[in-house]
């Protein structure tokens, strides 16, 4: 009897030990590491009901990082010193290959599919950018691109329909900035600083030829004719007056206040500024901000750049079995329709852009769609980071004056040529 | 009253007024501009002509400082970590510069120059290690990590200034005290740092000021808010794609306050104080 | 009894005065200075090859390498003495007696107070085209008809970028100058007024002389940081227009963080390393001499 009652309670002890020890070893913290201006609190939303279907992983977020470059100090020393802490991040387009390179983020194909996935819905551009060696390395979570906003009560008051070249854009700045008569008026406002964005704004009339920067296999492919001829184009609408002599100081926030004060007839800037045009309390241009497609340069076509964030998986996470269901949870369709929604965020998905209840809350990502159909990837080399500071240094001192186009071009060419090869 | 009297140049009020004014604008200028700016809203900072003083003071980029972020936490750790650094780092560089100073070491210029050449690496080059380091030591996101990284970094200014002091002062003083019946140590204290309060104050501040700016450091190892420093959280406010001046300046206002206060509090001693005229003969 | 209270603790004495210094020296120097070069000498991104010099030889003939420095040494030459100066004046003037110190003695030691890298992006914005106050002072008092770019010319930048420096740092230089002047006996000034000796003279032979320990300490940290210089001119300009206004700093920030080369990196802080070391060297065998 005494035998009968061990050998239950054993039993017993052994059952419940090891269920216990099942929930217990089930139960996975994920960490994941947004920027701030990410819009955490909607993630956080996406994290409780990823832990609603999986209760047994619970997800929390590390907030860091307020500009791409603060985001890359910060994971610069955390990766380099092969850090296990975080197993997720949430990292701008541009970032993907040059982390891939350095063994930094963990291919995704076993979790997601393999990169055909990215054909079916996905925008187009993430085929380029987010796919290295034919390998996913990074999933899309929020899309962006470089839009062309305008005054439609300016533009209407002088009868001056949507340009669809920079020659008609530069007449349509000068006829309505004569017609005002108001000096602080400016025809057109882009990024001349040596920000990421003059990267865009190097490649935007450059690609508006029809040119290509680079092949498949990332080898540099420039005409340095076109490029100046790129170039020239900002240059002669300073010269015209249509953009402003000190544009080389000009940075993002720039062009959204002062087009937000009204004082800007044509800007080019990311996705999110049509929110500030149109909500900020102290926003003079309310209901009178129009989106288009931006112009080509006269025999090319339209063409934009793409920005946004993707998700990527720390290489050296322990958990990354876990963490790789969560990013086909939160690169899906529901996702990126649920923030398009709540954040008036750029959907990854050419569906979303016309889901009705979608439309409902921003109506103009109907406008946006074509313009990220357009959008082109920059250069998604292992050494990012270096081609990215040689074009933008050099753009913003072609536009401060300080070199000329050709010198510039060629420097550009010699310079990434070295590295893109 | 010390060199006015002998500086006949300077009594005229006039000359000395001018020059108080200069140097009053100069220091204030910047601090005054962020004061103002911290009152406007955004839209009033594209206005052309600039403006100096705000349309309308508003007090919402205050509020909004202290809401957006947890900046009375970023404020109490940043005191924190500098007053401990700025401690430590005067202990630990009183102690090696009293041996520079006083003790007949044979490789004294060695140990001097090696202090001094561990500031001539850029801290951008010695991070990883260092974060490696106190990741190993279980010290991420705690004040430890980066105390004792602060003490390194503040040693040389600290070590060399009061390198400085206690070399002038006699050694009479000390060799009297000694022979009273002092020990070496307890003439350090009782003497020379005493002696050299306006040295040690100085190192102090510089200690504390640096501990207080520091921001690679501290946005690496310290990541977390609940251990995040000033200029880390400073530096939050801004986006992407956004800077907003009225609200970084408000939060930079509030981060200066108590460096202002602590200077205001302590430059009695630094300039005034304890040796006023004391060292006779 | 001296020599009993002298010889036999000294060396254990030293090794304790100093024992905690170089604690942490080795654990948190020591250790990333080794694996610095470490990295120099090794191709740690690609693979791990034993490079020998190579990543020297590049550096050595790196056009931008010499442009930083050249940069570099030209802000020293410049910021170094005028920080100096400007320091030596704002002491001596916080020297004097006014009625309520605190005003003149809290503006030398605001700057101080303002964060580096903030006070990078504040002057940045003074010196705006649009925006700035310099530009508004400059119209208003009707000395110029168009505002200036200020940042936006390689000379004028430069000389933006030096002139916030001394701004910055003159008031850690005013701060080590004052502490000094405390400790010049009043007695000597008395004396030499006694003998008859005017202003200009005591100034020369009273306190720069009594004044000079804490002027080299100065002059050395002042020396060292100009040449990292990095926050301000990274603020201001990022280095531009084009690189003109780019230090060594900037560079090395540059390779390790934005280029992720750890590797070149490394080279160019070991290359800073030793410019520092040979600018600095004759100050610190000063100092070392003056050992009592």
């Amino acid at each position: 009897m005494k035998k009968r009652h061990i050998l239950k309670f054993t039993a017993l002890a052994l059952a419940a030990g090891l269920s216990a020890g099942a929930a217990w070893a089930q139960q996975t913290t994920l960490r994941v590491f947004v920027g701030p201006n990410q819009r955490p609190d909607l993630q956080q939303k996406l994290f409780q009901e990823y832990n609603k279907a999986n209760p047994n992983v619970k997800v929390e977020i590390e907030t860091g990082g307020a500009t791409s470059e603060l985001q890359r100090q910060y994971l610069s020393t955390v990766l380099n010193a092969k850090d296990s802490a975080i197993d997720l991040f949430l990292i701008d387009i541009v970032n993907p290959a040059q982390y891939a390179s350095k063994g930094w983020i963990e291919p995704l194909d076993k979790y997601v599919g393999g990169s055909a996935v990215l054909r079916t819905d996905y925008l187009p551009v993430y085929q380029q950018s987010n796919v290295i060696d034919g390998k996913v390395v990074a999933m899309p979570s929020q899309g962006d691109a470089m839009f062309m906003y305008y005054r439609k009560d300016l533009l209407a008051k002088y009868g001056v329909a949507e340009p669809k070249t920079w020659d008609e854009l530069a007449a349509a700045a000068k006829k309505i900035t004569s017609g005002e008569g108001n000096a602080n008026l400016q025809g057109l406002s882009i990024q001349g600083a040596p920000i990421e964005g003059a990267v865009c704004t190097f490649l935007l009339p450059y690609w508006g030829q029809g040119k290509q920067f680079n092949d498949a296999g990332g080898k540099l492919t420039l005409d340095k004719a076109a490029a100046v001829k790129g170039l020239n184009a900002w240059l002669s609408m300073v010269d015209q007056g249509v953009i402003k002599k000190n544009v080389a100081e000009v940075k993002t926030p720039d062009t959204v206040n002062e087009f937000k004060a009204g004082q800007v007839v044509f800007a080019i800037n990311w996705g999110f500024a049509y929110d500030r045009f149109k909500d900020d309390a102290d926003s003079k241009v309310k209901g009178q901000v129009g989106v288009m497609p931006l112009p080509a340069m006269t025999g090319g076509k339209s063409a934009t750049c793409m920005g946004g964030w993707q998700w990527a998986m720390n290489a050296y996470s322990t958990r990354k079995d876990e963490a790789g269901k969560l990013i086909k949870f939160l690169s899906s369709k529901q996702a990126s329709a649920f923030v398009a929604k709540e954040g008036s965020i750029l959907p990854v998905f050419q569906s979303v852009y016309g889901d009705a209840e979608v439309n409902k809350v921003v109506p103009w990502f109907k406008d946006a769609l074509p313009v990220v159909l357009a959008a082109q990837s920059r250069p998604m080399v292992n050494d990012y980071g270096q081609v990215s500071d040689i074009i933008r240094t050099t753009t913003s001192a072609i536009l401060a004056r300080t070199k000329t186009p050709e010198a510039g071009v060629d420097e550009i060419a010699a310079r990434v040529g070295r590295l893109m090869r | 009253m010390s060199m006015a009297q002998q500086h006949g140049l300077w009594s005229s009020p006039m000359l000395r007024w001018v020059a108080a004014g200069m140097v009053v604008v100069n220091g204030f200028f910047p601090a005054v501009w962020i004061l103002f700016t911290s009152l406007k809203p955004e839209v009033e900072l594209v206005q052309k002509p600039i403006t100096w003083w705000p349309h309308a003071p508003t007090l919402d980029n205050y509020v909004r400082a202290f809401t957006d972020q947890p900046l009375l936490t970023y404020l109490k750790n940043s005191l924190w970590v500098a007053t401990g650094a700025t401690l430590l780092s005067l202990v630990v560089s009183a102690f090696a510069a009293y041996a520079i100073a006083r003790l007949n070491l044979k490789y004294r210029q060695l140990i001097l120059t090696c202090i001094v050449a561990s500031s001539m690496f850029p801290l951008v080059t010695l991070l990883v290690p260092i974060f490696e380091t106190m990741r190993a030591l279980g010290w991420l996101n705690t004040y430890a990590a980066l105390i004792f990284p602060y003490v390194v970094l503040n040693m040389p200014v600290c070590t060399l200034v009061l390198v400085s002091f206690f070399q002038s002062i006699p050694k009479d003083l000390e060799n009297a005290a000694m022979i009273d019946g002092c020990t070496r140590m307890g003439a350090l204290w009782r003497v020379v740092v005493p002696l050299s309060a306006p040295g040690v104050f100085t190192a102090g501040i510089l200690a504390f000021v640096n501990s207080w700016d520091e921001f690679l450091l501290a946005l690496s190892l310290n990541s977390s808010p609940a251990v995040r420093t000033l200029p880390v959280g400073i530096a939050l406010y801004q986006g992407e794609f956004t800077f907003p001046w009225p609200i970084i300046s408000a939060a930079l206002i509030v981060s200066i306050v108590p460096i202002a206060l602590l200077i205001a509090a302590f430059q009695e001693r630094v300039v005034g104080g304890l040796t006023q005229g004391g060292l006779k003969g | 009894m001296l020599s009993k209270l002298r010889d036999p603790s000294e060396k254990t004495l030293a090794v304790m005065l100093l024992a905690p210094a170089f604690v942490l020296l080795l654990a948190i120097v020591v250790y990333p200075i080794g694996k610095l070069v470490y990295n120099s000498l090794f191709a740690i991104d690609k693979g791990g090859a034993f490079l020998g010099l190579q990543n020297y030889v590049d550096v050595w003939h790196d056009p931008l390498f010499w442009n930083a420095t050249q940069n570099t040494l030209l802000i020293t030459l410049i910021t170094v003495p005028g920080a100096l100066l400007a320091g030596l004046a704002l002491a001596l003037l916080a020297n004097l007696p006014f009625k309520r110190k605190w005003p003149v003695r809290l503006s030398l030691l605001l700057p101080w107070a303002l964060p580096l890298s903030f006070a990078g992006l504040i002057f940045a914005w003074f010196f705006h085209t649009e925006y700035g106050v310099v530009n508004d002072v400059l119209m208003r008092l009707g000395l110029q008809d168009e505002p200036t770019s200020w940042l936006l010319q390689p000379r004028w930048a430069f000389a933006a970028i030096c002139l916030t420096i001394i701004w910055k740092t003159a008031s850690f230089m005013a701060l080590i100058l004052l502490a000094g002047l405390q400790m010049i006996p009043r007695s000597l000034y008395e004396a030499a007024e006694v003998d008859g000796a005017n202003l200009w003279q005591q100034f020369w032979q009273i306190t720069i002389p009594m004044l000079m320990p804490s002027i080299i300490v100065a002059l050395i940290f002042r020396t060292i940081t100009a040449l990292q210089t990095f926050d301000i001119p990274y603020t201001m300009t990022k280095g531009g227009p084009g690189e003109t206004t780019e230090t060594l700093a900037m560079l090395i920030h540059k390779y390790t963080i934005d280029y992720s080369d750890m590797s070149f990196g490394s080279t160019l802080a070991v290359f800073m390393f030793v410019i520092s070391l040979v600018v600095t060297g004759f100050y610190l065998n000063h100092i070392g001499k003056n050992a009592t």
